[in-house]
């Protein structure tokens, strides 16, 4: 190993001084004062009596934590499979397709990911108004009756995925699309030549090449969707929120609401351990399945 | 190939087009409805049955957007601070990518596991403690406090890497040769060889700001910071039966993006793709 | 020369006057929607009309409920809140608890000439918490049942004096909404049932009508009241279930049923008189009116709340005499001004708007004045008011119980145990 450079060293240190201030200040240190916030029993602001683990031990015994809990793992199932496959057949239609068709059908897929969340919500949530919703018009001739989407419990989960879906598989749709580029026109050729079947050279040939792809759009997904609020939250207010509340949620509301600045500290605690656990978990499982 | 398999084999591909021919018809249908009833008068929106035009044509609700609602100002607020967010985020991640692909300093690896750990940092988990530390520097409510939790961008920094990392040695050496400084080295080279992925993560960094919600939701109390995301669901700007009047708040806040993107697609799509190059 | 040199004289001293007297901004939150706001807002432009010199209101309208008063309460708690902002009296225990309002002394409302005697002594004493003021009543309010003139008078339900008649008990009113529905009206009455507070509103005064206590002595529906809780949400519920109301109304759809004409009753709070008012001044409304909840039970009686002008107690940002000032003088106009107040359909606070020929005269407010006689507040606890546990249990029990999600029964003991837990 060669010795270190004076100059180098210099050079490294002042290119490396922003990232590490903006990642000592916004990142290490509020990580370590939530850690020991949520040892105390304190306002959102303001100080607090230390109080060991018994806000640790609270929140096991909080039903709306094991539901928030719930909720934040099944909408990460519910949206980050679906929008990984959707953005992957999507995709494959439209690499098909030339010029100007290619172009405009991309952009239908692609223009909600550019939209803010507000905006997804207000199209959203006229689009399945209850009593004036368009979509209220096949919903009541399919079920007979119009169907308040979001404030029917077992829909909401599902229908605010679905728009979340909507919302964002335009990013995947693209990732997938330089993937499938990047596919020599050759391999096809050659599988096409022994006669292979449309659905033989997707597994065969097309599956095993995007699977970093696959990979790739996954995690963003995941870890993006283990942090769920905006949607939920501006979908589910005002109803039944103890039964659609994700840990995000749960930790604004118990922190900002209620004003429990250590208990909420608590949960987002567990929240980042959940977090950095499950992506983890889910990085060496797809990239294990990869190298097989 | 037979020909009958090839007719198959066509057929299977027509019903493929069509199927995402109407996907997208699907995907964009939403968007057309949402700015259709922007141009009907509230009685005629809550009407029975479906107008897939207005039957009275106005442009009320856009008038009540524009002039009963700081959205000028809201899109002014987002604009700057997804900015200076891309602007921050893309020198602070270029420069740390490069010392960490490029120089050798002691601390090196270890600084680098760090960031690969740090992958997965969920920012929202932080909000308590951002929120506390800026009220302890007074930031609260101003938009510098908007802009600082969202400078953490370990992921950047590691794409940097990769890129720089991939740029032959060859190049390198004769620029060292020709006596060229490290800074020399980073803004003539590296970064010229990369503007590919700094576009791409300029977009992807501008609309992650741009839709941010929870936090300036968060940091911002008055009406006049707010951004675009907060202020069209935050302030009540409409009376009585608002559908048109809240919609047109809604495109009004999306439209500008939307018509850049249209206007740049191909660059956008090209920039984006390239992040598909990223190993997972 | 004399004349020029005392015209020189007089312009320096107005020049004087002129930078001593700083025009003082005032920064007002509120969360005024429906006709309130608009209503609000010409109260506001006048407001900075007539004090153009002295002090400017710089308005914000937040979201109504839980937005509002988490913006309220972080805000305040990092000096980040405005200088005045609308609160429900209801709410005040939570506020006060919380160290987000700031006290207001009877000196502070002499200097503008207020007096705790300007009010009703219920509505004060609900502005007080520990003997402490936290805040100056402005309204009282309460829900009220919206009428389609129209639709009753077809079903032969107006009476020889104009007004709805035979709507009084379950019965009576259920044959109602039944002679409606035969009528052609599919679904005669729109509730605001896709939320908890506009439930809790219909819900307590229902609750009221049996005499209900929903806390006492630290203990919330204890003893009998649980039943009288599972009697009020069943008749609501069951307007829902033998499907004379849709369920899961969201609240700008409950008005739009009733102002399409789809629905021949509206179950609304009192704020939504502007907004039918303005509607059938512009030619696009039926003939409507409004009158108190009927009775369903015992007596009459209907939910009332109110709202008050408050103080956020800015930690670290200590307010200037001069602003403080500036404040109290907002507050003081408001209310000697809120005879046009009532024109967005609520009852002023302020003895003196309401005792004058001007409001007497006002409909539909007349119609529904003497329900102020037998109003029922919300319980007097930091766990109640808007924006409370009871509020959030309100959805999360009461809601799903009206739109048949779980049964009244189960729903209220979910609602009683939830509260329980929260008592500490």
């Amino acid at each position: 190993m060669r010795r270190y450079d004076r100059s180098e060293m210099v050079t490294a240190l002042v290119l490396l001084t922003p990232f590490v201030a903006i990642y000592g200040l916004l990142f290490v240190y509020p990580l370590l004062k939530m850690v020991m916030l949520s040892f105390t029993k304190s306002p959102l602001i303001g100080e607090g009596d230390w109080v060991g683990f018994a806000n640790y031990i609270k929140l096991f015994k909080d039903r709306l934590f094991s539901v928030a809990v719930w909720n934040t793992l099944y909408f990460v199932l519910l949206s980050v499979i679906p929008s990984t496959i959707l953005g992957l057949l999507i995709a494959l239609g439209v690499n098909r397709l030339k010029g100007w068709t290619q172009s405009a059908v991309l952009a239908a897929f692609f223009l909600p990911y550019i939209l803010p969340v507000s905006v997804v919500y207000r199209i959203w949530g006229w689009m399945l108004d209850a009593q004036f919703g368009i979509l209220q018009f096949p919903i009541e001739a399919i079920f007979g009756e119009r169907v308040p989407v979001f404030r029917t419990l077992p829909l909401f989960m599902p229908a605010v995925a679905f728009i979340t879906i909507w919302w964002l598989v335009g990013f995947n749709v693209l990732l997938y699309i330089a993937g499938l580029r990047n596919i020599s026109a050759e391999i096809y050729e050659a599988a096409e030549l022994d006669g292979a079947t449309r659905l033989q050279t997707f597994r065969r040939i097309t599956w095993p090449l995007v699977w970093p792809i696959t990979v790739l759009v996954a995690t963003i997904q995941l870890i993006l969707q283990l942090k769920i609020f905006d949607q939920l939250y501006l979908f589910g207010q005002g109803g039944r929120t103890d039964s659609v509340l994700s840990l995000v949620w749960l930790v604004y509301r118990d922190a900002f609401q209620k004003n429990q600045g250590g208990y909420g500290a608590t949960i987002a605690v567990v929240l980042f351990a959940l977090i950095v656990g499950v992506s983890v978990l889910q990085y060496q499982a797809l990239r294990a399945r990869g190298e097989k | 190939m037979t020909l009958q398999s090839l007719r198959r084999w066509n057929l299977a591909g027509g019903v493929i087009t069509t199927l995402t021919l109407l996907g997208a018809i699907f995907w964009a249908f939403p968007l057309y409805w949402a700015v259709v009833t922007t141009f009907k008068f509230e009685q005629d929106v809550v009407r029975e049955g479906i107008d897939w035009l207005p039957i009275r044509f106005t442009v009320e609700a856009y008038y009540n957007a524009l002039f009963n609602t700081k959205l000028g100002l809201w899109y002014l607020n987002s604009l700057l601070t997804s900015l200076a967010i891309t602007v921050l985020v893309l020198i602070s991640s270029a420069a740390a990518g490069y010392a960490i692909s490029q120089l050798n300093f002691p601390g090196r690896r270890a600084l680098w596991w760090i960031i690969l750990a740090s992958f997965m940092v969920p920012i929202p988990a932080l909000i308590i403690n951002h929120f506390v530390l800026m009220a302890d520097l007074g930031l609260l409510n101003t938009l510098t406090a908007v802009v600082l939790p969202q400078l953490i961008a370990p992921v950047t920094v590691m794409i940097y890497k990769q890129f720089f990392d991939s740029v032959p040695k060859d190049f390198r050496e004769a620029a060292l040769m020709d006596g060229a400084s490290q800074w020399q080295l980073l803004f003539r080279l590296y970064l010229p060889m990369n503007w590919g992925i700094t576009t791409a993560l300029a977009i992807i960094t501008f609309i992650g700001a741009w839709n941010n919600f929870l936090w300036p939701f968060l940091a911002i109390t008055t009406e006049d910071k707010m951004n675009v995301t907060v202020g069209i669901t935050q302030v009540t700007d409409a009376f009585g039966v608002k559908y048109a009047r809240q919609l047109s708040s809604a495109v009004l806040a999306g439209l500008p993006v939307a018509v850049v993107y249209l206007l740049f697609q191909r660059r956008v799509t090209q920039a984006i793709m390239l992040t598909a190059g990223i190993k997972g | 020369m004399l004349k020029k040199l005392l015209g020189a004289a007089a312009l320096g001293l107005v020049m004087v006057a002129g930078g001593a007297m700083a025009k003082e901004t005032v920064v007002w939150w509120d969360f005024l929607g429906g006709g309130d706001g608009v209503r609000m807002k010409k109260l506001i432009e006048d407001f900075n009309a007539s004090h153009a010199d002295t002090i400017e209101i710089q308005a914000t309208t937040l979201e109504w409920g839980v937005p509002f008063y988490t913006k309220a309460q972080t805000s305040a708690a990092v000096g980040e809140g405005p200088d005045v902002m609308t609160y429900h009296l209801s709410r005040l225990p939570l506020g006060v608890s919380t160290g987000t309002l700031a006290e207001i002394t009877v000196d502070d409302l002499a200097s503008v000439g207020l007096a705790p005697g300007d009010y009703a002594a219920a509505n004060f004493g609900a502005a007080q918490v520990d003997g402490k003021i936290y805040a100056v009543p402005f309204d009282m309010h309460a829900v009220v049942l919206y009428y389609n003139k129209d639709l009753l008078a077809k079903a032969g339900l107006i009476g020889a004096d104009g007004l709805p008649t035979g709507l009084d008990g379950i019965d009576n009113f259920t044959a109602a909404l039944k002679k409606l529905q035969e009528g052609g009206t599919a679904q005669p009455l729109s509730i605001h049932d896709g939320a908890g507070d506009s439930m809790w509103r219909i819900f307590y005064s229902l609750f009221g009508q049996q005499d209900g206590a929903f806390l006492a002595d630290g203990k919330f529906l204890d003893g009998d009241n649980l039943d009288k809780a599972v009697k009020a949400t069943t008749v609501i519920s069951d307007w829902v279930k033998n499907g004379f109301a849709p369920a899961q109304v969201d609240y700008p759809a409950s008005i739009a049923l009733f102002t399409s004409g789809q629905a021949a009753f509206h179950i609304n709070g009192v704020w939504e008189v502007p907004t039918m008012t303005d509607l059938h001044a512009k030619g696009e409304l039926f003939e409507w009116g409004a009158i108190p909840i009927p009775t369903f039970f015992d007596h009459p009686a209907t939910w009332a709340d109110s709202h008050a002008f408050a103080i956020p107690n800015n930690v670290g940002k200590e307010m200037t005499a001069e602003k403080k000032k500036a404040v109290l003088e907002v507050i003081a106009w408001m209310n000697k001004n809120s005879t046009f107040w009532a024109t967005a359909g609520h009852l002023p606070a302020y003895n003196a708007a309401r005792e004058n020929d001007e409001f007497k005269a006002m409909q539909p407010n007349a119609a529904y004045a003497k329900l102020a006689d037998t109003a029922v507040f919300d319980p007097s606890s930091v766990l109640a008011g808007v924006a409370s546990p009871v509020y959030d249990a309100a959805g999360n029990f009461l809601m799903p119980a009206v739109n048949g999600e779980i049964e009244p029964q189960e729903a209220m003991e979910g609602m009683r145990d939830d509260l329980q837990g929260q008592v500490e």
